[in-house]
């Protein structure tokens, strides 16, 4: 962190996103209209959808580093896709946590085979197979390539299985987020606010990863 | 002599531990490189990656002038590596064996001619048994068959001598002198000095993962 | 060079009979698994006679292509593969055909013992039920032989193999029983059109992606 933080850039960084990071817990606490059969509840969805984009946007950005590795064959590629699965499944973890701690209240069990959130749980069950594949897969050069490999593949069946699991169960009431479009600007606003927050935030959070993964690799190799 | 193969800079770790650092050497055509150095130097580890069995970390190889590492792999097809292990299906037998390993390299070799280099070899009389009842010398025998039937141009083999008898011992021999009379190129790993002294054009030992 | 290669498969298969054979013999350990410990009024088995059917033929497909993944590092047998002048995309391509021929072999064997041991009636429609079952089959063996060949070289392949694969083929196994149970209640075609165009879906874009990342993690 002290290092990271010698940069400039990187300290202004660091500062803003904390300063705005704050402001839109506060944001969200006062200033959002509560909504009059949620209550509370609610309010988590300005956490558990900017969550879940972020999320997906990692596991992106793991498959486009996929692509690029064995494209330039740069170790570089596999520091950004490590960096971004670890913080992608940090990210569905809170999607899932999140998510039952809204369902319990307003549907009044934690758990509903909602297709989305159905996606990021077997999304988040592949990438456990990811780690243990990277922890317990052999010497790290050849589970570079299997780890590459493995991004692009889960990355390319997240369609394949939203498509499905929305067939499997159509009785199940459409996500919250779908009507967020029609919601009055008291919601919007403060909503879109938080996902551009949350998007810097991970934005921040990757580059630092990155810078943490580059040192432990020095490190290791100087052994 | 123009250069059959060029190595530059190759490098390979395993779990961060360097094994091959920017190995780099240039073999030209009908000449014998002998590779020796102790044993989990790399010696294996690099005509591996040779073959494009083992992918490297970093650096370039060019075969007959073609880039073997990014371009097509018919660019590798005067190429042949023999290893320790035979690289051969434990249920099928000699014969059916090299048959396979012929038609992947897309060359149609009659079964009689097979039979003939397998007699020579003398392991004939056991050609239609799976070679997972083989011993360790019948595999180092089957291999050189293998071998004498592909049309190579340069060959990489690993410790040609190792678990034969007297016999055999005569027979590579005797290949590897005809092999290199003919002008073929190889690389041998090879522990006996004096061998690597009778074979070897140029011998590199690898110490420390690089070339002394 | 794609049926050289897929001849050898089925030629080493011939000689060993390892993978279909411990498929068949895996199978027929879960239908009387299944038997015993679902022992209630045939009606609701046959409600979920479907799920038990694609259940055990993932659990075998992992037995199968595990098998067929491991008899290559046998005397570094992949090696004559990898090392040859091919294309490795048909490396990948041969496994999958393979695999899914044995698979389709060993539910022609075990699927009358499959509906005698629990019960239940043949479809009505059974050229429907075989084509769709052949489709899903190959569907499963497109992922299970890509993440084979992730997991061959990797150490606790065994169990890694099953660990990244049932998240990832869980859409075809929800289609599959979807497509089976209509075909069951006897369903017209527009009830599951739409699981049949996720299996293919799951045929074109798997096949694709094998056959272009295998040559790179074919390497050892």
């Amino acid at each position: 962190m002290k290092i990271f933080l010698n940069n400039k850039t990187n300290r202004t960084w660091f500062v803003l996103i904390i300063a705005m990071m704050l402001f839109n817990v506060w944001n969200v606490i006062v200033n959002t209209p509560m909504v009059p059969e949620q209550h509370w509840a609610q309010k988590i969805f300005y956490v558990h959808v900017p969550s879940a984009w972020v999320g997906f946007l990692s596991y992106f950005v793991v498959m486009v580093a996929g692509i690029m590795f064995f494209i330039k064959k740069d170790d570089h590629w596999d520091d950004v896709g490590l960096a971004a699965a670890e913080l992608g499944t940090v990210f569905m973890a809170l999607v899932l946590i999140t998510g039952p701690i809204w369902a319990t209240p307003i549907w009044g069990k934690p758990w509903i085979w909602e297709p989305r959130l159905t996606t990021t749980l077997i999304l988040f069950l592949i990438y456990i197979g990811y780690f243990m594949m990277r922890s317990f897969g052999g010497h790290v050069e050849r589970v570079k390539r299997y780890a590459a490999a493995l991004g692009i593949i889960a990355f390319v069946d997240v369609p394949i299985i939203f498509v499905s699991v929305k067939f499997w169960t159509p009785e199940i009431q459409s996500h919250p987020q779908v009507e967020m479009a029609q919601q009055p600007s008291g919601i919007l606003t403060p909503f879109l606010l938080s996902l551009g927050i949350f998007t810097l935030l991970y934005t921040l959070m990757l580059t630092y990863k990155i810078h943490v993964i580059r040192i432990k690799n020095n490190v290791g190799s100087n052994v | 002599m123009p250069a059959v193969l060029t190595v530059s800079n190759i490098s390979k770790s395993f779990d961060r531990r360097p094994i091959l650092k920017d190995i780099s050497f240039t073999l030209h055509q009908g000449e014998t490189i002998v590779l020796m150095g102790k044993n989990g130097v790399g010696k294996s580890t690099l005509l591996r990656i040779l073959a494009r069995i083992m992918a490297c970390d970093g650096g370039q190889i060019s075969f007959q002038n073609k880039d073997l590492l990014k371009g097509s792999p018919c660019d590798r097809h005067k190429l042949l590596y023999l290893g320790h292990a035979p690289a051969m299906y434990t249920t099928l037998s000699a014969k059916e064996n090299i048959k396979l390993a012929l038609t992947l390299r897309g060359m149609t070799v009659g079964l009689s001619e097979i039979q003939n280099q397998l007699n020579y070899f003398g392991i004939g009389t056991q050609s239609n048994d799976p070679i997972s009842i083989y011993s360790q010398g019948m595999l180092q025998r089957l291999k050189l068959a293998y071998a004498e039937l592909v049309n190579w141009n340069l060959l990489l083999i690993d410790e040609p001598f190792s678990g034969l008898d007297t016999d055999g011992v005569g027979l590579v021999e005797t290949a590897l002198h005809r092999w290199k009379e003919i002008g073929k190129s190889l690389i041998l790993v090879l522990h006996n000095q004096s061998r690597a002294k009778e074979f070897g054009d140029r011998i590199l030992y690898i110490q420390n993962g690089s070339i002394e | 060079m794609f049926f050289i290669l897929l001849k050898k498969e089925l030629f080493v298969e011939f000689r060993s009979r390892e993978v279909t054979l411990s498929m068949l013999v895996f199978g027929l350990s879960i239908i009387l698994t299944f038997a015993f410990s679902s022992n209630v009024s045939p009606t609701i088995i046959a409600n979920y006679a479907p799920g038990m059917f694609w259940i055990m033929v993932l659990f075998v497909a992992v037995i199968g292509v595990h098998r067929s993944f491991s008899y290559e590092k046998e005397f570094d047998a992949f090696s004559m593969l990898i090392s040859a002048p091919i294309d490795r995309g048909f490396i990948f391509l041969s496994k999958w055909i393979s695999g899914f021929i044995f698979l389709t072999i060993m539910e022609a064997l075990i699927i009358i013992p499959f509906f005698k041991f629990l019960m239940i009636d043949f479809p009505s429609q059974p050229w429907i039920a075989i084509g769709t079952t052949m489709l899903i089959n190959c569907a499963i063996m497109a992922i299970a032989s890509l993440v084979s060949g992730i997991a061959m070289r990797a150490r606790l392949s065994e169990v890694l193999l099953p660990v990244l694969l049932f998240p990832l083929v869980s859409p075809v196994i929800i289609a599959a029983t979807k497509i089976s149970g209509s075909i069951m209640a006897g369903d017209p075609f527009s009830f599951w059109q739409i699981w049949l165009l996720i299996v293919l879906t799951v045929i074109v874009i798997f096949g694709l992606v094998g056959y272009t990342l295998f040559d790179f993690i074919a390497e050892e």
